[in-house]
């Protein structure tokens, strides 16, 4: 000890102590910077893994993986048809992914967006035929409004058990989601069951239905997707301008970000979060009513393909940003929509996309197993710098 | 209609079965929830391990060997929380809520290429009840010996090794070092760290025990009751364990007794939609009753209930 001395304090030429420090705070930087980046590109490079990790699944069964995602891709970008059924497979995964990024900024799991749409759709399937005879631009508003706040209203008790008892909203949200599908699947077979034997509700009339693209615009092929899209993408800026500039807004992050400063700060955290888990609910419901309006016309048991889970894995890789959710969700309707041609051409069960789906969310959700494996491929990589 | 039509001892032989595989998930995720680690995947780790479980049993003819094959499945997909709750820090919830999709994705999908098709496997010979008395002959004494024999007797092996469980880790939990410790890990890890408790080492056997209570209740719904699998058969029961984990304070014990009330709640709707040309109400009302029941039970006693102080906070062991 008393020998090595002497070098290091050679080695310190002027002042030890501040070299050190600016070199722990170049580091620090450095840190900050690489986790930055590593935030921004997770959504990315989590989707490569999922996919790789599909193809592996695919490889597994003994099927063609290449052969595969080309028959997914051709299935929902290879022309305006198929582009059309990927926008309208994206349209309630923009509602659903509103719903659950929205409960996330304040802190809030939504994972029972799906009754929530349940609520939204029944209540578009029974005001729609009730506004029969109404002119469009009056009908269809008034729809929105009622199926929006039937989603609220199956979100409000969640919120309530949440804010007052503080009933964790996961398992409250999740058995209000079964709750609403048996009263839903009692609703198609009873008290408001369709001439005939199939269990579901009376055909919508034209004017309370979401017109397709393709017949507002007849300049566009043919094609399924419907305006329910074009409402989705004004939500989503709605919402980002909630989350933004008002005070609505502004207290449901502050609640999320820390609940405690935010109460000190003098703002309800009950108050905030029974209005935004109603807000998520609200959007729930919307997605749950565009599906009725735009593609099936009616409700039935099977209408939601899991929208409101699907919305979770939307929200995640989107990083809660509601503009990001356009995107993610669209993705999200790839997958689903060139998942039938993936199993039609290269025989392989469309199940795979909720396994790509799971591995997504897994790996947003879980940052740091990027961060994780970013960091070996440097520390491999960069052992020569690190030692200088 | 009688009430001694409903109130039959079958009635609660069969709430003590239909409350196992919820019994058994329950008093998992109690011991998980102790060590600090939320547990919400329960429900897919019960989906893998029913279809492992099933696939298995089918393929090798050996429903033991499907038993085991259960819990490896769910204990493998349980490291792979444990693992990104404990090792790498994430959000615990979220992990949870990736491994049911996964799970509900994996089944799917090994459904339709391992069996052809989608929804319901091939019938699987199911696991015999452990006792086999004779009932006995007819007056007063043979009425209570018909009690007696279906209510105490009449279970498969996984039934019993919940309540044994139960009665065990809450005694454990309570009067052994290891009880100690796993509630110094929910409660304060950094304390426990410090008196040199392997924070990690804990959590993750934690999390594995819950992966294989989970495996056993997999087990129980399909080789036990049901003798095939369904996609997504679990119906939500994972979600209700983590309900009766609360309703029971995160006690295995009292998980166990907050189960059988959903257990109990299941099996009269089951019986009274026998009697739905006597009870006018819809079979959809029956079947929503263990849900309501849940937020009833939530509603009336989470204020009470304090959950461990660490639970779903991740710890960052220094150095």
């Amino acid at each position: 000890m008393r020998a090595r001395m002497p070098d290091a304090v050679r080695d310190s030429s002027a002042d030890p102590d501040a070299r050190r420090e600016a070199a722990e705070h170049r580091f620090a930087a450095e840190q900050e910077r690489v986790r930055r980046a590593i935030s921004v590109a997770t959504p990315f490079i989590s989707v490569a893994i999922a996919v790789l990790v599909g193809s592996l699944v695919i490889l597994a069964a003994g099927k063609d993986p290449v052969a595969a995602f080309s028959a997914m891709f051709r299935g929902s970008f290879g022309g305006v048809r198929q582009i059309g059924e990927t926008l309208l497979r994206a349209t309630p995964l923009v509602f659903t992914g509103l719903a659950v990024a929205y409960g996330f900024r304040s802190g809030l799991f939504n994972i029972g967006a799906e009754g929530q749409l349940f609520m939204g759709g029944m209540a578009a399937a029974w005001v729609g035929v009730m506004v029969a005879g109404l002119p469009w631009a009056v009908s269809v508003p008034v729809i929105l409004v009622a199926a929006g706040l039937a989603g609220a209203a199956w979100a409000f008790l969640p919120a309530l058990m949440k804010a007052r008892i503080g009933a964790h909203e996961v398992i409250t949200t999740m058995m209000f989601s079964y709750i609403g599908r048996y009263l839903v699947s009692w609703i198609i077979a009873g008290p408001f069951k369709d001439k005939g034997a199939i269990p579901q509700t009376p055909m919508l009339p034209g004017t309370s239905q979401l017109p397709r693209l393709s017949d507002v615009f007849t300049f566009i092929e043919p094609n399924r997707a419907h305006l329910g899209i074009v409402l989705g993408v004004i939500a989503a800026f709605v919402v980002w301008w909630i989350l933004k500039y008002t005070v609505l807004g502004f207290e449901a992050r502050a609640v999320g970000f820390n609940p405690t400063a935010a109460q000190t700060g003098g703002i309800s955290v009950a108050a905030t979060t029974v209005k935004s888990l109603c807000i998520s609910g609200t959007l729930a419901g919307l997605a749950g009513a565009v599906e009725v309006m735009g593609v099936h016309h009616r409700l039935f048991d099977q209408f939601s393909s899991g929208f409101g889970f699907t919305g979770i894995a939307v929200a995640l890789l989107a990083k809660n940003n509601p503009i990001g959710v356009i995107a993610a969700a669209v993705l999200f309707g790839a997958l689903s929509a060139g998942a039938g041609t993936m199993q039609l051409d290269a025989d392989v069960s469309q199940k795979v996309i909720s396994i790509i789906q799971g591995v997504i969310i897994f790996l947003v959700g879980a940052e740091m197993i990027v961060t994780w494996a970013v960091g070996r491929l440097r520390d491999r990589k960069g052992g020569d710098d690190a030692a200088q | 209609m009688l009430l001694s039509d409903i109130i039959t001892p079958e009635l609660f032989a069969s709430a003590v079965r239909l409350a196992t595989p919820i019994a058994l998930a329950a008093v998992g995720a109690s011991i998980c929830e102790r060590s600090g680690v939320v547990n919400i995947a329960m429900e897919g780790l019960m989906l893998i391990a029913a279809f492992s479980g099933t696939a298995v049993a089918l393929l090798s003819g050996s429903t033991w060997l499907g038993v085991l094959a259960a819990v490896v499945a769910s204990m493998a997909f349980a490291s792979l929380h444990a693992w990104a709750s404990i090792n790498l820090r994430a959000d615990q919830v979220i992990s949870g809520t990736a491994i049911n999709i996964l799970a509900l994705g994996t089944t799917g999908y090994l459904m339709e290429t391992v069996f052809g098709h989608p929804g319901t496997t091939d019938p699987v010979r199911t696991i015999r009840p452990v006792f086999d008395f004779p009932s006995g002959g007819s007056g007063a004494l043979a009425t209570v010996w018909t009690w007696v024999d279906t209510v105490l007797f009449s279970y498969t092996p996984i039934v019993y090794f919940g309540m044994f469980a139960a009665v065990f880790l809450t005694w454990a939990l309570y009067r052994t070092r290891w009880g100690l410790r796993l509630r110094s890990l929910g409660e304060h890890p950094r304390a426990a760290d410090t008196v040199g408790i392997d924070v990690y080492r804990g959590r993750w056997s934690a999390v594995l025990a819950s992966g294989f209570m989970a495996g056993l209740a997999g087990a129980n719904l399909t080789l036990e009751q049901v003798g095939s699998f369904t996609e997504g058969m679990t119906n939500g029961r994972g979600f209700i364990a983590l309900a009766a984990m609360i309703f029971g304070r995160w006690v295995p014990g009292g998980g166990y007794l907050a189960a059988l009330l959903f257990g109990f709640a299941d099996a009269l709707q089951l019986k009274l939609q026998i009697f739905s040309d006597v009870i006018d109400i819809p079979p959809q009302f029956f079947l929503m009753l263990p849900y309501v029941l849940t937020v009833v039970v939530l509603a009336g006693v989470v204020g009470r209930a304090v959950a461990p102080a660490a639970v779903g906070k991740p710890y960052k062991a220094k150095g």
